[in-house]
This record gives structure tokens, sequence and C-alpha cells, in this order.
């Protein structure tokens, strides 16, 4: 279409509409083959996750096992133990979540839907976290995490990853909360339920989009979260995510590479999975929030 | 006053409703205290997190930059603003600058060029399988940044030497070129990864602006005989500038923060050749690069970074003052 010149009104149409139609096969086209491009280095990472550690050299860049080596997969799974990487990865994602949802979805809640002493100061704290500087707090984190006796647990891990994301979500859930129907608190009430009820039986179940889009945006950058669990897991190895396990294993054993192959797609695979499945909350979230 | 009515709440109503009809005062300060109880128990989580790991931390660093400080126990040795002078005169620091300044300054543009481009075509209403294609360049955003880098070693482990045979074959380079072992190569490297992976952002940032133009905007300037680039120069890129400069500062403020892809690829090396300021940081904070062997020294990590924070929100509020100049003297030319 890009490539189209715009007609003029003289052109014959049906010349017109043949034009047209190359022009979009012709878009279709470079879209295409620069869409599989564009994946290459990711379609290679699942080949070779399958090949010999000979074929790995002798295929060089195409992407195409020379074979089905899936040991490759329990090698990776159990002797580089990305298996408990795995699982370390799922609690640490899993946890940020659900402390993320309840922590600001609760807050969200309560500033948009009630009035109390002190709410504005609330929302102002919230708002002004936004544009203090960042920088390099991860110093007075650790320190404060050793303080409390959480340092080389999950626990840390969940608990700081879960903070970054607090203001955003806050925000997201209170915008939400704020559009919606008074009738419902007042239903609620009428038929005898109390504040939590109303909360957990009625509103919470109703803002399922917003629990998607905050939950999928959560989830995904727990996952793939580096520093955080690079810092909090430094001297217990068998604590570390999938993307500290990935680094690590790279650092001490920089020669097994098909075991490397096989372990970032162990860490993409799940990740690629659920955005597929979800991705039209994490476009409209994504969406929204530059909109706003 | 809209209070949530709950039956614990309803006295507190009753009570003020009775207050509206004859001119008595608002409840005590107390009495709308205990009325929001429920309100403060659900604030609770996200404060106490707020507090805790975001709002202390701000100013806890502040405190350690006073410090000579290797992390162990609690800072003894107070040496004033020493550690900010030490950070202004190291040259390393200014590299790092430097390499996070040429990052983001090659970065933001080309990858915003391109998204932009991409967005302009996946617009197109009349384009069948938008959406997929949409996901297809959107994918790597999903990707961890360390795996990425993996992948990329991984890539330049393999066909590294390939491509230099290549190379060499069609006469572009003369010898090998060693991809991550130069520091310039390495900065590429980085570089065309970092377009890559955080292009999609962009790409459903611009998508959301352009949705925001209004169709009918486009048919009468069809109607009234504009060409394809007279739209765009006079609708789409007027209409698409409110969104397009959030796009811009956006991708500045997250490259300026650009970590993940060098740790893992370069580590900051060879010979601090690649270093950029957060992984400085990091290695003074909590030890030496892959390189150098160093102590680490939490105070001066912390001056680092808090001098850092301040040229960044110099450099923010720069920018918005450039914008807003721009857009002062195009309002003010002729129409």
């Amino acid at each position: 279409m890009a490539i189209l010149v715009s007609s003029r009104g003289r052109a014959p149409r049906r010349r017109t509409s043949a034009r047209r139609i190359a022009g979009m096969s012709v878009t279709h086209l470079v879209l295409l083959v620069g869409g599989i491009l564009w994946l290459f280095p990711l379609l290679w990472t699942l080949g070779s996750s399958l090949k010999s550690d000979n074929g790995f050299f002798a295929k060089g860049l195409n992407p195409l096992p020379d074979g089905l080596h899936v040991s490759n997969y329990s090698n990776a799974w159990q002797e580089a133990s990305f298996g408990s990487y795995f699982l370390n990865t799922v609690v640490v994602s899993g946890g940020t979540v659900i402390l993320t949802l309840l922590a600001t979805s609760m807050a969200g809640y309560v500033l948009a839907r009630t009035r109390f002493p002190g709410r504005k100061v609330c929302i102002g704290l919230v708002s002004v976290t936004l544009f203090l500087p960042h920088g390099y707090t991860i110093i007075p984190i650790f320190d404060l995490i050793r303080e409390v006796h959480l340092l080389n647990t999950l626990w840390a891990v969940i608990i700081v990853q879960a903070s970054t994301g607090l203001v955003f979500s806050t925000f997201l859930f209170m915008g939400y909360f704020s559009t919606m129907d008074k009738g419902l608190e007042d239903a609620a009430k009428v038929d005898g339920a109390s504040f939590n009820q109303t909360f957990f039986r009625v509103m919470l179940p109703l803002s399922g989009p917003m629990i998607a889009t905050v939950g999928l945006f959560t989830f995904i950058s727990a996952w793939n979260s580096f520093f955080i669990p690079l810092v909090f897991t430094l001297s217990k190895s068998n604590l570390r995510t999938l993307p500290v396990g990935m680094y690590a294993f790279l650092g001490e054993n920089s020669t097994q590479w098909t075991f490397v192959a096989a372990g970032s797609v162990i860490t993409l695979v799940p990740i690629v999975v659920i955005f597929l499945l979800l991705q039209r909350y994490f476009v409209n979230g994504l969406a929204g929030a530059i909109k706003g | 006053m809209q209070l949530l009515d709950t039956p614990a709440s309803r006295p507190q109503t009753d009570g003020r409703e009775a207050g509206r009809a004859a001119p008595r005062p608002r409840p005590g300060v107390f009495q709308r205290l205990w009325a929001g109880r429920r309100s403060y128990l659900y604030l609770t989580p996200l404060m106490v997190l707020l507090v805790a790991f975001v709002l202390y931390p701000i100013f806890g660093s502040l405190i350690y930059t006073l410090y000579s400080w290797n992390g162990i126990g609690s800072p003894q040795n107070f040496v004033g603003l020493d550690n900010f002078r030490q950070i202004v005169h190291d040259s390393i620091f200014w590299q790092a600058v430097e390499h996070t300044f040429v990052y983001a300054i090659i970065v933001v543009p080309v990858q915003l060029l391109i998204a932009l481009v991409l967005a302009l075509v996946l617009n197109n209403k009349k384009l069948r399988f938008s959406a997929f294609y949409r996901t297809l360049f959107f994918l790597p955003v999903v990707a961890s940044p360390a795996v990425v880098g993996v992948v990329v070693q991984l890539l330049l482990s393999n066909f590294g030497d390939t491509f230099n045979n290549w190379l060499m074959d069609v006469h572009v380079i003369g010898r090998p070129v060693d991809w991550l072992g130069n520091p310039t190569i390495a900065m590429g490297v980085i570089i065309v990864v970092g377009i890559w992976q955080t292009l999609g952002y962009n790409l459903v940032y611009f998508l959301a602006g352009l949705q925001t133009i209004p169709e009918d905007v486009y048919e009468a300037a069809k109607i009234d005989g504009a060409g394809r680039l007279r739209t765009f120069r006079a609708i789409t890129v007027p209409l698409l500038r409110p969104v397009g400069l959030m796009i811009v500062i956006l991708a500045f403020i997250g490259s300026f923060q650009v970590f993940d892809i060098v740790q893992v690829l370069t580590g900051g090396g060879p010979y601090y050749g690649t270093e950029v300021v957060n992984t400085y940081i990091y290695h003074l904070a909590f030890g030496g690069t892959m390189d150098t062997a160093t102590q680490p020294d939490v105070g001066l990590a912390s001056a680092a970074s808090f001098f850092y924070g301040l040229m960044l929100i110099v450099f923010a509020v720069l920018q918005v003052l450039i914008f807003r100049s721009i857009a002062k003297r195009r309002g003010a030319g002729p129409a």
C-alpha cells in the first residue's frame, strides 16, 4: 500500500484496483519476510536447542536441526539445574503477581470509591514517587531486606520485584474502579454485604479486564527480571531465576551451547505462550498508558 | 461526599444527613478517621511497600553518599562530599556517561523511525492480518533481555566466524572482527540488540497514537484532493505530536537506564569499553568486572547514582523546554 501512488481521478478504475492488489501483495511479502527475519534469532535458538554438539557448529546459521536431540532439554533441566531455576521463576512471578494485584486493587478501590481524611495525601504520595529520581535505590533496599532477615530468600525477590510496579498498577485500578456504576455498591449494600464482601465478591470480580492487564504486565516483567533476582541471589545459587541462571551458566560453562539454547527456549516459551493468549490485554494496556 | 455505605458506617452517614438538615458542625476528626478505618486497612499493604521499598530507599541512598563504606556492617567513615568529588573526577564514570548517551542517541531515533514507518503501514484499515504482523514485530519485547543477551552471544559464537569469512570474501573487512572483544563493535552489537528488543513498545505506542486520529479528518483531506505525502505532513504529523513527544521522552528514559543486555553481552568490558552508567554503578556497589576485581564501595556507588539521577532530571527538563520552544515557534509561524 505504501508504494501506491495516489490515483488521480482520470486513471481507469480497473487498472487502479489491479495496481492496488499488486501493491498489497508486495506489502504483505515485505512484512512477512521482514517479520520472519525479525524473529530469526528466536527461531534459530529454537532450532539450535535440538541440534547435536557437532550439528550446532556444522549447521551454522541454518535454524533447522540435524535431528531431534531432545536430550539437550533433559540435560539442561537436570544437570544445569534449569528445572529448579524454572520453579524459582514460577514462584517469584506468581508471588509478585498476587502481591501486586492484592495491594494495588485494594488501594485503587478505596482511593477511587471511598472518602476519608488523608485521601488526597495518599494520592499525592503515590503520584510523587513517579517523579522522584529512582536512580540506584537497590543498596538501601538490600540493607532493609537484610535488616528484616529476608536476605537469600525468594521472598526478598518477590517483595522487591512487586514494589517496582506498584504506582502504575494502582493508577490503572483507580481509573477502572472510578468508572464503575455506583448502583453496584448500593445493590450489594441492600443485600447486606459487608465492606469486604462488596469488594471481594462484587467489585473485584467485575474488574476482570484490569486484573488481566495488571497481572500480565507484572508477570512478564517479573519473569524476565534480571537485575533484582541477580542482586538478591548473589550468594545463593539455588535461588536463581531463569534469566540469572542463564547468565551464570554462560559464565561458568561457556562451551555447552546446545544446553544454553535449550535453557533459552525453556525461559522464552512460557512467556511467549502466555503473551500470545492474553496479548489483547497487554497491547490495550500499553495503548491506554500512552494515550492517558 | 459519596462515602461508601456499609452497614457499619451507617450511623455515621445518618449523623451527617441530620447535620445537613440543620447546620451543625461536621463530625469530628476521630469520627471520620474511624469511619474510614476500612479504607486505611485496604491502603496499608500498598503504603507499607511504597514507603519501605520506594520512598525510603530514595532518601536512604542519599545518606550513603556521605560515607566511604564497603556495604558490610553500618557506615562509619564519614567523608562528606568526597564521594561526589571522586565521581566527578573519575574518567571511567564520564566514559560510561558517554557510552550511555551514544547508545540513547542512536537507539532512540533509529528505533522510533522504524516503529513509525511500521505503524503507518500496519494502521492501514485495508491491510489484512495487521494484528498478526504487529505480534511478529512485538514479540522480542516479551523476551527477557538477559536471555536475549545470551542468544546473541550464542549466535556470535557460532556464525561470528561464518559472518567474518563472508565479509572478508566481499572485501568489506580485511581481517576477522572480534564481535564482543572490540569496544566499538561491541557497542554496535549492543545498540542493534537494543533497537531490536524494545522496538515493539514504540510500535504499539505509535499505533495507539494513530488510532486517536479520527477517520473523517482523512476523508476530508481526500475530498480536498490532498496527496499521500501532504496528508501525512498536514494531518498525521501534527495530530500525532502530543503522543509522539511522550514516546520520545519514554524512549530516552528507557535508554538511559540500559543495563541487562550490556551486563550479559560484555559486562561493560573489554576494559570499560562498553561500560554504561548502570553497569558502572553495579560494579562499584557489588565488586569488580570480569577484567578487574575491585573492593565494593557503596558510598561511591550511591553518589554516582544520585549524581546521574540529577543529570537525567536536568536532561528531562531541557527536553521539555526544547519541545515547548519548538511548539511555540511553529504556533507563531504562518499556519
